[in-house]
């Protein structure tokens, strides 16, 4: 009997233990999304993501921040400081822009990228500064 | 007497347009914040600040995007937004400040103070900053780090993790303005 009540003490403790790893993997442990993996929640151009956040900054937060958004655009800036590629997207009659932050594994992409090309970029937005910022962008078109 | 004032408008007009040379800014720099404590050193990047240097009054505004700081864990993420700092209903902090004596600064690498008002998590509150600042003609570079309460900006971090997260944590930045000539 002894013997019988020690397995059990043994099976329930392990099973607890092996549950209480994999919820850490899963939980604590999770990483972080994949951008490049991943479908956008928004698929737009770069015109009407930039015409919301002038218009109304708050709406558009509420709307876009910490989601995957697909912009198509024209490329007006490139640069490449400290090895962090941003490529820059917007349209005549407006001021602002989109700042696509690419990340580290895109960045090799960007001396194959030319001003005035059309282009369409996946990231996660983090908000509206002087441009909106795409952030962990990958190149998609 | 009307082609006089029009004259003067244009000049007016003209010299705050060429005034507009003294705007310093970058797009891209770098904050981080850094924690440390017995359990964990908890630490996140910011590569998308905002900040302006109006050379002609030594005046600078800074604009970050709380939800542009980068974690090692997700978890720690998404925690900082929703819990802590409540990025969905305070997107962004500022600070907005006065360099101390701009005029006199030259081109070497030297400290300098900066004094202003900085904002996180909606609470306002008024700080000086030692920066080393490095300026040429067409860039200014200002780096340095501070210290910052977590309580005085309204932040509660719940019991079970008040061992895991330092009351004061440690802010570093990198500014490399450039010229703003658009």
């Amino acid at each position: 009997m002894a013997r019988q009540t020690r397995i059990i003490t043994i099976i329930t403790v392990l099973t607890i233990s092996m549950i209480g790893a994999l919820g850490y993997m899963l939980f604590f442990d999770k990483p972080h999304i994949d951008i490049s993996d991943s479908l956008p929640n928004i698929t737009l151009s770069s015109n009407i993501l930039i015409h919301d956040f002038e218009s109304n900054e708050n709406k558009a937060n509420k709307k876009y921040l910490e989601q995957i958004i697909q912009v198509t655009g024209t490329i007006t800036e490139i640069s490449n400081t400290k090895n962090k590629g941003i490529v820059t997207l917007s349209n005549e009659d407006s001021l602002g822009s989109i700042m696509c932050h690419l990340s580290p594994l895109e960045n090799k992409k960007i001396k194959a990228l030319k001003k005035g090309q059309n282009i369409t970029i996946k990231g996660l937005c983090t908000g509206y500064l002087m441009d909106v910022i795409l952030i962990k962008c990958s190149i998609v078109d | 007497m009307k082609s006089l004032y029009i004259t003067l408008l244009c000049s007016a007009l003209c010299s705050t347009l060429s005034y507009g040379q003294g705007k310093f800014l970058t797009k891209q720099g770098y904050t981080s914040f850094f924690s440390s404590s017995p359990i964990e050193d908890i630490k996140a990047d910011n590569n998308q600040v905002l900040s302006i240097i109006d050379t002609s009054t030594g005046t600078i505004a800074i604009s970050i995007l709380m939800k542009s700081f980068m974690f090692e864990k997700s978890l720690m993420q998404e925690h900082f937004n929703e819990n802590y700092v409540e990025s969905d209903t305070y997107p962004k902090a500022t600070f907005k400040g006065q360099i101390l004596n701009f005029e006199t600064l030259d081109q070497n690498k030297q400290t300098t103070t900066i004094k202003g008002a900085i904002t996180i998590h909606g609470v306002t509150k008024n700080i000086e900053i030692k920066a080393m600042m490095l300026q040429s003609e067409k860039s200014i570079a200002l780096k340095g780090k501070f210290p910052i309460k977590v309580a005085d900006f309204d932040i509660k971090i719940p019991s079970v993790v008040i061992n895991n997260i330092a009351e004061i944590v440690e802010v570093s930045f990198e500014l490399d303005h450039q010229l703003y000539t658009k």
